[in-house]
This record gives C-alpha cells, sequence and structure tokens, in this order.
C-alpha cells in the first residue's frame, strides 16, 4: 500500500528539477543540488545521467524538456485517507489545519481501531478553549520570534510570572504534554502548557534573550543479561537515544547511551524496570543511585 | 558492485536489516547469515546513502560493525522514513509519469487512450533521437494503476473510456500540524509523502520519548487498518521469535495496541481456528493479505473493550481463564504527594486507595499480572508489601529484588 514509487524520493527530485528548468534554471550545478535536497546522497550519479542520456525522456540533449506545466500530483486516495484519519485526532484543534474536499473519504484509521495503552492519564486539555488559544498564540510567538509574559503555576501549585522568548515545542507522546522551551527566564527554561494560566505577547524589555543552550548529555554503560527476552526488550525500549551495542560473553551485552542530565531520575527508574536483566556498570554515581533505591527498599522489607 | 543501485523492489529485504542496525547494531558482516556477503554490502551501502549522518562503525574481534544511532529528540523529522522513498521503478515508468500528468495537467482535461498515445508520441517522445515505445497494453496498465491509486479518474464517454486528473483537496497550508501528526500519528510516514510536496519550513515542533523503531512496520499496519475498516480477516504471515520460517494464520484484525514506552505495536485479533483472541507484534509480521469479510466484528470489537478493562499490556491469551489479582503497597513520605501523582497517571485499569497518611494500595485485576512487574520495579524502594494471585510471578519479584542486591554488591532479601 505505502511503499510506491509515487513517494519515492527520485520522483521528488525530477519533479523539482523539471520544475526548474521549466523556469529556466538549466545550470548543471543548480540542477545537481536540487537533486541532493530532495534524494539521497548519491542519487545525483543517477538521476542526472539517466536524464542526460534520454533513459528518461523528459530532458532533451539541448537540457530543454518537452513538458508544458511544472509537475505537479494531485493527492493520492492513500494520502487523502490518512488526512482524514488526522482529522478525527483531538490534537488536531491545536493547529491550523484544513480537511475541506476530504467529506467522502473514507479515513485509513479512526480512533476506535487504536490505542496508546501506556500513555499517562494527565495529558493536556485539547478540548480546553483556553488551553487551544494559548497553544496557537506560543506557536505564532516562536513563529514570529517574538517575547512572551506567562502567568503559570510552580510544581508547588503557586503562581508565577514569567517574561520569555519561546524557542520551540516538545511533545512527548508518552506525557501526552507539550513543553514550552525558552531563553530568557530565570525560573528555568522549560514551561509545561497543560500548566499555564495565561499568556500574551510581552511588548517590554524585561527578558534577556540567549540562544538555547546546549543539552547537558551523560553517558551510562548498561551490561543486559538476556534472560526473558531482556535484549529485545531493553535495546527496543532505549531505542530513541543516541547508543551503542556491543556483545561481551556468553548472553551478556553491553550498552552505551547518552542521555540528558536533567532526565535522570527517570532513567534510573527506567533501567530498574529491567530487574536484575541490566546492571548499570557505569559510571558509578549512576550505579550509586540504583543501589541506594534497593538499600532503601531492603529496610522496607525488614 | 555491478548492479548496484540506491533504490529496492521488496521492502521486506531492506527492513530486516533497518531493525538490526538500528536496534541491536553489534553484529558482523560474517553474522548476517541468512544474506550473502554481497547483499549484505548491498544493504549496507544504501542504508549508508539514505542515512549516513546517523550510521556509525566499530571494531571488535569478530568484525566491523554497523549500527544505526539516532537521538529522535534531537532530530526534527523521523530519518527513517526515507527508507520508504526508495521504490525502483523502470525508465518508462518515469517518463511516462511526468509525460500523462502534464497532458492532464488540470482536471478539466480529458483524453482516451488513444488520444493520450497519440499525444504521447507526437508531442513529447517526438523530441528525441530515439524516442521510447508505450503499447496499448503498457499505457492502459499504467492508467488503471493511476486510477487506483485515486490519482486519475476513469469516465465514460459514449462507448469509450475517458481519463481526467482526479480533482485533489489542497495540501493543508499549516506544515507546522502535518509536521506534528507525520511523527505523532499511526501510519506518519504518509504525512511525510505530503510534506514532500510543499516547501520545506522552519518547524517548531520537536519530540521527547519518540520511538521510531515501528517506521518500517507502516506499510503492515496500513493494510490491518484497511481490513479493519472492510470488517475483513486477513491471512497473516507471521515469524515469531526465534521461529525459523514462517506461519500462515487467518485472524480478524481488532485494535493495534501500541506502547508509548517502547514504541512496541501489537495487533489483537480474533484467530478464526483457534476461537480466541491472540496479540501479534508487527515487526514479526512479514507479510498481511487480504481475506474475507466477517460479519461478526463488532461484536468481537466490543468484545474486546471488555477485555481491555483487565488489560495491563496485551497479553490476552489467558483472558477467561483464570485471572490474577495484583496487589502493591507503597510509602509516601512528607512532601511527596508527586508519588501518589504518579500512581495516579500511570495505573491504567488498576485503583489506588489511600491507606493511611503514608501509604498508598494499588489493585489491579488482570489476564497476565506478570506484564505489571517492570512498573513496580520502579517504585522499589517504597514497597512495603507485593502480593499476586499467582505465586510464581509473587516468588521471582522478591528473588529478582534478592538478585539485583547481589549485583550491586549488596545484603538484603533472603540471602543474607
Amino acid at each position: 500500500m505505502i511503499f510506491s514509487e509515487l513517494y519515492s524520493a527520485y520522483y521528488n527530485a525530477v519533479a523539482a528539477l523539471l520544475k526548474e528548468v521549466i523556469a529556466g534554471n538549466r545550470e548543471e550545478k543548480h540542477l545537481r543540488e536540487t537533486v541532493e535536497r530532495h534524494a539521497f546522497a548519491e542519487s545525483a550519479l543517477t538521476v542526472l545521467p539517466a536524464l542526460k542520456q534520454q533513459k528518461w525522456q523528459l530532458l532533451t540533449k539541448e537540457g530543454d524538456t518537452p513538458l508544458r506545466h511544472a509537475p505537479t500530483l494531485p493527492l493520492t486516495l492513500l494520502e487523502r485517507r490518512w488526512l482524514k484519519a488526522v482529522s478525527m485526532d483531538p490534537r488536531v484543534r491545536l493547529f491550523d489545519l484544513s480537511f475541506e474536499g476530504l467529506e467522502d473519504v473514507e479515513p485509513l484509521f479512526t480512533p476506535d481501531d487504536y490505542v496508546i495503552y501506556d500513555r499517562y492519564a494527565d495529558g493536556d486539555p485539547y478540548e480546553d478553549e483556553g488551553y487551544v488559544s494559548r497553544f496557537r498564540l506560543i506557536l505564532r510567538a516562536i513563529r514570529e520570534h517574538r517575547p512572551l509574559r506567562i502567568e503559570t503555576v510552580n510544581r508547588r501549585g503557586r503562581p508565577i510570572v514569567m517574561n520569555l522568548m519561546p524557542l520551540r515545542l516538545e511533545y512527548s507522546e508518552k506525557d501526552d504534554k507539550f513543553r514550552l522551551i525558552s531563553s530568557g527566564c530565570r525560573y528555568g527554561k522549560t514551561v509545561n502548557l497543560g500548566r499555564i494560566l495565561s499568556c500574551r505577547f510581552y511588548e517590554g524589555t524585561n527578558y534577556s534573550e540567549h540562544h538555547e543552550s546546549p543539552r547537558t548529555l551523560r553517558s551510562l554503560t548498561l551490561r543486559i543479561r538476556d534472560e526473558r527476552n531482556a535484549l529485545e526488550r531493553c535495546m527496543l525500549h532505549f531505542a530513541h537515544f543516541e547508543k551503542r551495542a556491543e556483545r561481551l560473553e556468553g548472553n551478556e551485552y553491553a550498552l552505551h547511551l547518552r542521555y540528558d542530565g536533567e532526565d535522570e531520575t527517570e532513567l534510573v527508574i527506567r533501567v530498574l524496570s529491567f530487574g536484575p536483566m541490566v546492571e548499570v556498570l557505569e559510571p558509578q554515581e549512576f550505579r550509586a543511585l540504583i543501589a541506594e533505591r534497593l538499600i532503601r527498599q531492603n529496610k522496607l522489607r525488614m | 558492485m555491478s548492479g548496484y543501485s540506491e533504490l529496492i523492489k521488496n521492502f521486506e529485504k531492506i527492513r530486516a536489516y533497518m531493525r538490526e542496525f538500528y536496534v541491536y547494531g553489534f553484529k558482523s558482516r560474517t553474522e548476517y547469515d541468512r544474506k550473502s556477503p554481497r547483499s549484505y554490502d548491498n544493504e549496507r551501502r544504501r542504508l549508508e546513502s539514505w542515512l549516513g549522518d546517523y550510521m556509525g562503525f566499530s571494531r571488535t574481534p569478530e568484525g566491523k560493525t554497523v549500527f544505526l544511532s539516532i537521538d529522535s529528540r534531537s532530530s526534527r523529522c523521523n530519518p527513517l522514513y526515507k527508507a520508504w522513498k526508495s521504490k525502483s521503478f523502470t525508465d518508462g515508468d518515469i517518463t511516462l509519469h511526468f509525460i500523462l500528468f502534464d497532458i492532464l495537467y488540470e482536471e478539466s482535461v480529458c483524453f482516451t487512450l488513444a488520444e493520450l498515445m497519440e499525444k504521447i508520441d507526437g508531442e513529447y517522445l517526438s523530441h528525441f533521437e530515439n524516442p521510447m515505445f508505450f503499447d496499448e497494453s503498457t499505457l492502459r496498465k499504467k492508467l488503471k494503476e493511476y486510477v487506483s491509486e485515486g490519482i486519475l479518474l476513469a469516465e465514460k464517454r459514449g462507448r469509450q473510456t475517458c481519463y481526467r486528473r482526479a480533482s485533489s483537496p489542497a495540501l493543508p497550508a499549516d506544515g507546522e500540524g502535518l509536521h506534528f501528526f507525520s511523527e505523532v500519528a499511526p501510519c506518519g510516514v504518509i504525512g511525510s509523502f505530503l510534506l514532500d510536496k510543499g516547501d520545506e519550513m522552519p518547524i517548531a515542533c520537536t519530540f521527547k520519548h519518540h520511538y521510531i523503531t515501528h517506521t518500517v512496520d507502516s506499510d503492515i499496519l496500513a493494510k490491518l487498518f484497511d481490513a479493519m475498516g472492510k470488517k475483513s480477516s486477513v491471512i497473516l504471515s507471521n515469524r515469531a521469535r526465534r521461529a525459523s520460517r514462517d506461519f500462515d494464520a487467518e485472524a480478524v484484525p481488532l485494535k493495534i495496541f501500541i506502547s508509548a514506552q517502547s514504541g512496541r505495536q501489537h495487533l489483537v485479533a480474533y484467530q478464526i481456528r483457534q476461537r480466541q483472541l491472540v496479540s501479534y507484534r508487527l515487526d514479526y509480521l512479514t507479510d498481511v493479505k487480504p481475506g474475507s469479510p466477517f460479519a461478526e466484528f463488532d461484536d468481537y470489537r466490543h468484545w474486546l473493550t471488555q477485555v481491555q478493562r483487565h488489560l495491563w499490556g496485551v497479553s490476552v491469551k489467558k483472558f477467561g481463564e483464570q485471572m490474577d489479582t495484583v496487589e502493591f503497597t507503597v510509602f509516601v513520605g512528607e512532601d511527596e504527594e508527586y508519588i501518589v501523582q504518579r500512581l495516579m497517571r500511570e495505573k491504567r485499569c488498576g485503583t489506588v486507595e489511600r491507606v493511611d497518611n503514608h501509604h498508598y494500595l494499588f489493585s489491579a485485576t488482570v489476564s497476565d499480572g506478570g506484564e505489571l512487574i517492570p512498573w513496580i520495579r520502579t517504585f522499589l524502594c517504597r514497597i512495603t508489601d507485593f502480593s499476586c494471585s499467582d505465586k510464581v510471578v509473587e516468588a521471582r519479584f522478591w528473588s529478582d529484588v534478592d538478585r539485583m542486591n547481589r549485583m550491586y554488591g549488596l545484603k538484603g532479601g533472603e540471602d543474607e
């Protein structure tokens, strides 16, 4: 259903190239860059000769094309069915998506066809008009690079007001929450959108503008004992990190990964969840965090 | 390396390599024994061409190993989608494609097969010294394919069929929204196809805890959704873990279970021959073929909804036999209200009760108590009591804690 040349990088690259030719841009370097932008690392080595040698009869030897119109393609039925399915997602209200022309289209899937069974229950309120309008304002502020004045509540439920420069949004499917990543605020760079009480453009100068500070990444090495399918479960569970694995002896493997320092507590409990199948090898500080929890547990068990 | 191309005809072959390189990445060339060394070299080179920025190599005593390492928090678009844009085609396919849509450049333009042939030869291919030749059957086949893809319409004009470009909704102007759903919605790769049609734009939204492993299973998922829409059965080819060959089974797909905490996707289906619910890992399915309409689809889906009240994960096989009751109590100290909040948001089908000022009891009756154990372990350091009606599960929980103590050189548990 999905694997079709209609969606291929080569078709996209050729369409973009022909658009350039029709617009009068025939310089070889420019055409090569167009292909490189739309396809893969080695694609120009195939696409340009195929056109030049007239294996694909779309460019003449003079570099002209018999095509009269810049190439366009209607949306395929699969694309329309996917868009229709997306139109049924509660998060769609956050965006300015139009679904006109899909009235007679059967959705590829409906909310009844799938469930995200381990998502946390306290996700953001996508049905709340106030939340939606604040989300849209924040998105606009990011695009227009404009500072915001935000009233929110901290972890203890106390209201705080902050002036900040919004940089980007970050969404977690597990938490089902959006966070605003910002700069220029003394209360921190991350604000949960679900906790924001009010939000407006800020016209004053009482904020400092910085670029986003680089992430503080830490290294972690785990030993995986491949019992009860732990190797596969663990490699899938930690798949979203920058990582490298190696085989040790017998049924043991080492997994080296890098994680954000601010997420250390979360990572500790994720490692704990694997029980005796996963052991922290390095660093010793992280190993101590696991040991400290076990010591506290042992005291409760006595 | 003659005959090498960046493009491929069959996705299944590359799917296995992508999974190996991305999920594991510790095997050397000689361990890919199911394929020939040349096949391995070609697949590795392709992946390097598509995903070179994410590819790493390391030297081990067994030889060089190749791995894909993608920190999905820092890459704004799922790079694995590139694999779905690598379908091979013939010289005739691409030539005909662009000429056809240039002739049928807007919806009002409509031609018969004969008229199209005349135009292709006379107005397009005549510009070339050695023009290609498309016979009537080739063109008819291509037109039929495009009608089924929904990009052309076939209409009767008297006794003849004429073809026109299908009307198409405009591409949503909000690229940000499209980008968001291309990353989080099922079959998001289709959103990526749509994004390819528009101009590149700066993206404001990034993702955390973002699993992309299932990308390579998108076609399987789309076929299962399609069957659900038609309330039909399918023939599943399933390669179970450690099995050397596929097993086929007819089943009625009822629902896809997606994990936001591991990226794994399961199909829960009614297996017709065994007359029971079965869950299948999507990454173990190698093919899905259409079956036949299943009249009781709504009844079985309703049944699954009832079953879901007692599912922690995806283990449905034991449902209806003997349910497991799982209970544990956690200690909550002063200023640790966040632990109660954790319990409340993560309890799924379980319940949470306050026992006293410092203790909360979680309990659940589920089809497989063993599925809760990894989650319960995340509360280690505050568990004052744990019990499971399946005593094997209960004993293993505590013996695992003892093993962990030994691993970290601690005294504690039953070994003391």
